[in-house]
């Protein structure tokens, strides 16, 4: 029986020919521009080119020839995106790689010249689900990330731990902003409940100034570091804000036309709660120490230009339900508010017993 | 005539994946003041290809003589030489390597015929209960290899390492023929295991495939004897599959052990 297991893995061994296969990318990261040598086995690269047989382009000649064809598809497959841009990679030489069995592609990458954050994604031979690339990324000549990608992971992400240019933070965290107030419900229901109730251009800009000047102290006071709050407490109390504005909103509409109207000191106070929530998630987003002032105040800017988007979404429909009609201005502020109070009652459940 | 067929087809129609998986030393002598170079290779019937190096896949790799070198920042990822390291006497080291958890999927009279050419009963039956309605192989795997230097103190081979699955012999492997061997599992015994021997005699190309020399399953208390003559290099493995800890991962966790010499 084991002469006979021995002979069959002998004639089964060819189907074993290229079990191995693998695919290396270095890149190099420098002041003067980034490069790379990507290497990749004969056996995948014939793959691609159909009556080709792999160990022919072993030989120099024959690899130099198919390079350039071979590295634009490759190319295609290999995304290198260096602080939000995507680099351009043109093909400069190639030469055969005995000890990989493979060809090595020597290519330049177009784009920031040394960035601080750099993603890689490749899918350089999607037929093999069980392919491999072995990235590695040199800052100048310091082994800065090793990583692997294969069809489950096909994306890495890295510092190259270079100082990020002013415009990158500024892009970055104005979007983080943005994308904070967009994602987050609470903050919405909070800025449209204080709108709910109309007013003139003045007394809108009012509100919506307070609630900006308190946010941006408290998020620049946890920000950096000189006020901690923690989550637990702040998360049920921005809930809180959220109850507060719809029940203030309803007791304005029960005594009608001649309440005082304390929304835009309401905005304010709740403002210093909802900046402790803003920071925290801003530095969930990671800091760069290199950039701290600049990325708050581009976070703000982007809180902002989220919040003036929902304001003039919203303030100019409600103007206009109130001068057509202003029963229907009362009936459209007195379901919002009760909608604003049992969102914000169900998240103040929600964050403090964890429903 | 019946069990030849069944074993040509498996072997035949087997996955075209490698399956074993070992270090490979430049020499088997530890000597004091040499530099060992440390590989791995990867593949089927003791015929291999290198396998790169990775930081991300390792979970512990050692080298065990005088005392625990730790080797795992030694390395560049995707570089064939996973370490060089000196040995300072010459009683002999053993390196040791464990990975984490690498998930494939097969379709299931694949991952079927996968589980009967490694000689994986329980998973095999396990699936077989379901007949048609099998789902596909998913499963995570992982290494748990040895090499040993051979010198001079037989107990640096003779002691448990602590790897997940471990090939433990009684004797140092390069001096008997008949060679006795604890697997461990999570360090306990392991009974019912698959351990097969592989000879690589000094003469034969790296890409010789070579069939198992020497076979049988481990006893109630996880022992089992090979016989084990002949120079050359010599691999020895196990794989034990068991379900995995984590479903959403994957159905299946196999870990492949071997233990390298020279003899």
């Amino acid at each position: 029986m084991k002469r006979l297991l021995v002979l069959l893995l002998l004639v089964a061994s060819p189907a074993w020919a290229h079990d191995a296969p693998y695919s290396f990318l270095n890149l190099r990261f420098a002041p003067g521009g980034t490069t790379g040598i990507l290497t990749a086995h004969v056996a995948d690269l014939a793959h691609e080119l159909p009556s080709v047989a792999p160990e022919s382009l072993l030989a120099p000649s024959r690899a130099s020839a198919l390079a350039p064809r071979l590295f634009a598809l490759l190319a295609s497959r290999l995304a290198i995106v260096g602080d939000g841009d995507t680099l351009r990679l043109s093909f400069v030489s190639a030469a055969p790689d005995s000890e990989r069995n493979g060809i090595a592609f020597t290519f330049a990458a177009a784009g920031p010249p040394l960035p601080s954050e750099v993603s890689i994604e490749a899918r350089l031979f999607p037929y093999d689900p069980q392919h491999e690339t072995y990235v590695n990324a040199y800052v100048v000549d310091s082994l800065r990330n090793q990583d692997l990608v294969d069809a489950r992971h096909p994306r890495v992400a890295f510092t190259t731990g270079a100082a990020p240019s002013f415009w990158t933070v500024v892009r970055r965290f104005v979007a983080a902003g943005v994308h904070h107030i967009f994602i987050g419900p609470d903050h919405i229901l909070f800025v449209i409940g204080l709108l709910l109730l109309g007013g003139s251009l003045g007394r809108l800009l009012k509100i919506v100034t307070g609630f900006t000047v308190a946010h941006s102290i408290t998020l620049a006071l946890a920000t950096l570091g000189l006020v901690t709050a923690p989550a637990r407490v702040i998360e049920p109390l921005i809930a809180l804000s959220i109850v507060f504005i719809g029940i203030d909103n309803l007791r304005a509409l029960r005594r009608g036309a001649g309440a005082p109207d304390r929304r835009a000191w309401l905005a304010f106070l709740f403002g210093f709660v909802h900046g402790f929530g803003f920071a925290s998630v801003l530095r969930e987003f990671g800091l760069p120490s290199q950039a701290l002032g600049v990325a708050l105040f581009a976070f703000n800017v982007g809180v902002e230009i989220g919040q003036a988007t929902i304001v003039l979404a919203t303030a100019p429909l409600i103007a206009w339900v109130r001068s057509a009609s202003s029963s229907a201005g009362r009936r459209v502020a007195f379901a919002g508010s009760l909608v604003v109070g049992v969102a914000g009652l169900f998240w103040f459940a929600q964050r403090t017993f964890g429903l | 005539m019946y069990r030849f067929c069944l074993l040509a087809l498996l072997v035949i129609s087997a996955p075209a994946s490698a399956h074993e998986y070992w270090l490979s030393t430049n020499t088997w002598r530890c000597v004091p003041g040499d530099s060992v170079v440390v590989r791995a290779m990867v593949g089927t019937g003791f015929r291999g290809e290198l396998k790169p190096y990775t930081p991300k896949r390792v979970v512990r790799f050692t080298f065990e003589g005088t005392r625990s070198l730790d080797l795992l920042p030694v390395g560049v990822n995707g570089e064939s030489v996973w370490a060089r390291v000196t040995p300072a006497d010459a009683l002999g080291a053993v390196v040791c390597y464990e990975s984490n958890g690498t998930f494939i999927e097969l379709p299931p009279a694949e991952f079927d015929r996968y589980l009967a050419l490694e000689g994986l009963a329980a998973p095999l039956a396990a699936r077989a209960r379901l007949g048609a309605s099998a789902p596909p192989g998913r499963e995570l795997y992982r290494r748990s290899c040895k090499a040993w230097i051979r010198g001079s103190d037989a107990a640096r081979i003779t002691r448990a390492y602590g790897l997940p699955l471990e090939l433990v012999p009684d004797v140092d492997p390069c001096s008997s023929t008949r060679v006795g061997m604890r697997v461990l599992y999570e360090g306990k015994p392991l009974a019912g295991a698959l351990v097969r021997a592989w000879r690589r005699p000094a003469s034969a190309a790296e890409s010789d495939s070579i069939g198992p020399s020497s076979s049988a399953r481990t006893d109630a208390s996880g022992r089992v004897t090979l016989s084990l003559s002949g120079e050359g290099r010599w691999l020895v493995s196990t794989v034990h599959m068991v379900r995995s800890p984590d479903p959403k991962l994957a159905d299946w966790q196999s870990t492949w052990a071997s233990l390298t010499f020279r003899r």
